[in-house]
């Protein structure tokens, strides 16, 4: 075994590189803290992004899978989702999540950070959107996000440095319908770049975003953040796979016992540890770095370390057009979005909402599967061609993020059986839908059904539900005043080590109903300077 | 040709390709486009992983009346019958002839043009959605 800190120990420990993770270790960067990051997987390989080749829709599930069970690369540990209604999909390397995220960029709503005062139910955030606001402009500025100020869904506030993409055909479309409907809509914003900006280039509308953006337009973490961090002194260890953090008698966390790609065991040591793994990592770290001292996991007081997931059930609702619309490109990404039926309307059976973002619906391959078309809507046989000439191009789509509300039962786990490449408990995850979320997710697909009939769609197909779509990986180490009720501070500090951060989505009182990496964003720059700003009071193992 | 796949396999695969993916309105079949030919040695070298499951898959069927086999695998086992199709179709839109003729040429780049006038700007796009004014719920406490 080496110990990476025998001569020296740095500032700060972040474990996983993806968005929580990159902003914050360039923030701590630019202010002179020395800083390693242990990632347990590698830089993304760019060169196998097939978008300008034929084979581009068939190879895009073989290097590219959201899915870490199908993909079950060497950096992938299991997820035991049998008893889940959604699988939990993300990227384990460099960047993150934000390596094959759809980039649709959205700031949580004034009402996301008071659930509990307006609705009555769940909890309220420790801080408010106008708290949040000021990170949010600097966060979009560092990401290169696209889009339009003056979105009436919104508090005034400053706008993304890029125009938003062209609404394109099906957005204009869809843009009239909502107006003749009196119904919300404004050009999409989207984590991708419409102008060449800083480390990005342009984007060239390949429609291809999710599955290796080819052109580096597209603004994840590992383009954005990671080598800004990195000339900045930061230290980017891939391929390293943290087994456990480590405690000193204290009490403290000392650093992190970590296992390179050749199973080679070290130690990581620093001042201060970030977790920023998403809502099943984090959860499974802590967990697998229980001892006797904490024989429930650490920082895990409170019983609440796992519990709480949410993952956004999500819908899709597509409508055929007798126009080209050209909706084999644009950005993948979202061409406008809608806040119509965001805020809780108790009269509707539910409470909260969801957001809808337009998108394209790909090339020809897309057009034959079973998701989004359903399996009542086979293509084959003798109608083949005239059903892929009715949807090729022809067709646009609805993507509905729903919140879920936060229930102790929908919880991460260690698998007890199932582990992963270096023998670690694999995790084991269990989600159940809520009616609350059946009834608003029914309620959103007749409503996006209603826009695209009112667009003119002369056909309409709500997508059958498929659990693949748990993207977004949140509320598995409750932020809160109470130690006694959640499992980190306001400021992302766990109430039991007082050197251990949690800075990604983990930390979600609730999930709003908005793709979260703007908040993530957010929230970990937020964290970090108030780290920083109370560094003199903060406590390091001696 | 590769010999990964023999003739009876080739032939089974013929067979439900066709069922698929028939002739029709000026376009060829499955099969004429070569999906049980070269387009397969295409897809297998570019999905590797589809070779096992697809030769037990055509195993099971070899016999059977690919009528039946497509209609009752659809419904009895949905992860097999997503393999037969993406390499029918997958083999098929990797055909040019066949992508030339639906009029597709692959997710080529789009640039956006920075000199062209926003779309949202058109006609007043915007302006009822403006001119109805903010529509969420505010913090409690805030102006």
């Amino acid at each position: 075994m080496t110990d990476n800190g025998f001569n020296r120990v740095p500032d700060v420990l972040v474990v996983g590189a993806g968005a929580s993770g990159a902003v914050a270790a360039r923030r701590l960067a630019s202010d002179g803290f020395d800083v390693v990051c242990l990632e347990q997987g590698a830089w993304p390989d760019y060169s196998r992004a097939r978008a300008p080749y034929p084979d581009f829709e068939l190879t895009a599930g073989r290097d590219w899978s959201w899915d870490p069970n199908a993909r079950q690369a060497p950096a992938d540990y299991p997820v035991d989702d049998s008893q889940s209604d959604i699988t939990a999909l993300m990227w384990n390397g460099v960047g993150g999540g934000t390596v094959v995220y759809a980039a649709h960029w959205q700031r949580n709503l004034p009402s996301d950070f008071r659930v509990r005062t307006l609705d009555g139910v769940a909890d309220d955030w420790p801080f408010t959107y106008e708290d949040l606001e000021p990170y949010y402009v600097r966060v979009e500025k560092d990401w290169g996000v696209s889009g339009l100020a003056g979105d009436t869904a919104f508090p005034k506030s400053q706008g993304p440095p890029l125009p938003p993409p062209p609404l394109g055909a099906m957005g204009r479309r869809v843009a009239k319908a909502h107006n003749q409907l009196g119904w919300h809509w404004w050009p999409g914003p989207n984590a991708i770049a419409t102008r060449a900006y800083g480390r990005l280039n342009p984007c060239t509308q390949r429609a291809t975003c999710l599955w290796g953006c080819v052109e580096g337009a597209k603004a994840s973490v590992d383009r954005t953040y990671w080598p800004v961090a990195i000339d900045r002194g930061v230290k980017l260890v891939t391929g390293a796979r943290v087994k456990r953090l480590l405690l000193g008698p204290d009490g403290l966390v000392t650093g992190a016992l970590y296992v390179d790609r050749d199973g080679r065991e070290h130690q990581q040591r620093a001042a201060v540890t970030i977790v920023c793994c998403n809502g099943i990592g984090t959860p499974r770290l802590l967990l697998l770095s229980a001892d006797d001292r904490h024989p429930d996991g650490l920082a895990n007081s409170s019983g609440l370390v796992g519990k709480r997931l949410m993952m956004h059930p999500f819908g899709t609702v597509v409508g055929l057009f007798d126009e080209d619309l050209e909706s084999t490109h644009g950005v993948w990404g979202q061409h406008i979005h809608s806040l119509e039926f965001y805020e809780t309307d108790a009269s509707r059976g539910f409470l909260r909402g969801a957001k809808w973002g337009l998108q394209p619906t790909g090339g020809p391959l897309s057009m034959t599967r079973a998701y989004p078309w359903g399996a009542e809507n086979p293509i084959w046989g003798s109608n083949f061609h005239r059903d892929l000439r009715k949807r090729l191009g022809r067709s646009a789509m609805w993507g509905i993020i729903a919140e879920d509300l936060p229930e102790e039962e929908n919880r991460v786990a260690l698998d007890p059986i199932k582990t992963d490449s270096d023998g670690l408990p694999a995790a084991r995850i269990q989600y159940r839908m809520s009616e609350n979320s059946r009834r608003l997710m029914a309620f959103h697909q007749e409503r996006a059904k209603e826009s695209l009939d009112a667009a003119g769609a002369y056909e309409t197909v709500i997508a059958p539900f498929i659990r693949a779509t748990g993207w977004h990986l949140l509320g598995t180490a409750l932020m809160g005043a109470d130690p006694a009720r959640s499992v980190v501070n306001p400021e992302g500090r766990t109430h039991d080590v007082p050197n251990l951060y949690v800075f990604d989505g983990s930390v979600w009182p609730t999930s709003a109903g908005m793709n979260p990496t703007a908040t993530i964003a957010a929230v970990a720059l937020r964290f970090t300077e108030q780290l920083i700003a109370l560094r003199r009071e903060q406590r390091v193992s001696a | 040709m590769s010999k990964v796949f023999g003739d009876w396999e080739r032939a089974t695969l013929a067979r439900l390709a066709d069922l698929l993916i028939p002739a029709g309105d000026g376009m060829p079949s499955a099969n004429q486009a070569g999906v049980a030919g070269p387009g397969l040695d295409e897809v297998l070298r570019l999905r590797p992983d589809f070779e096992s499951p697809l030769r037990a898959l055509l195993a099971r069927f070899a016999e059977s009346d690919a009528q039946l086999t497509v209609v009752s695998l659809q419904a009895s086992d949905p992860d097999a019958f997503f393999l037969l199709t993406e390499v029918v179709a997958g083999g098929y839109f990797l055909n040019p002839q066949v992508r030339e003729a639906i009029g597709y040429d692959g997710q080529r780049p789009v640039p956006i043009v920075p000199e062209d006038p926003p779309d949202y700007e058109q006609n007043g796009l915007l302006a009822s959605v403006i001119e109805r004014g903010p529509i969420y719920r505010p913090t409690p406490g805030t102006p």
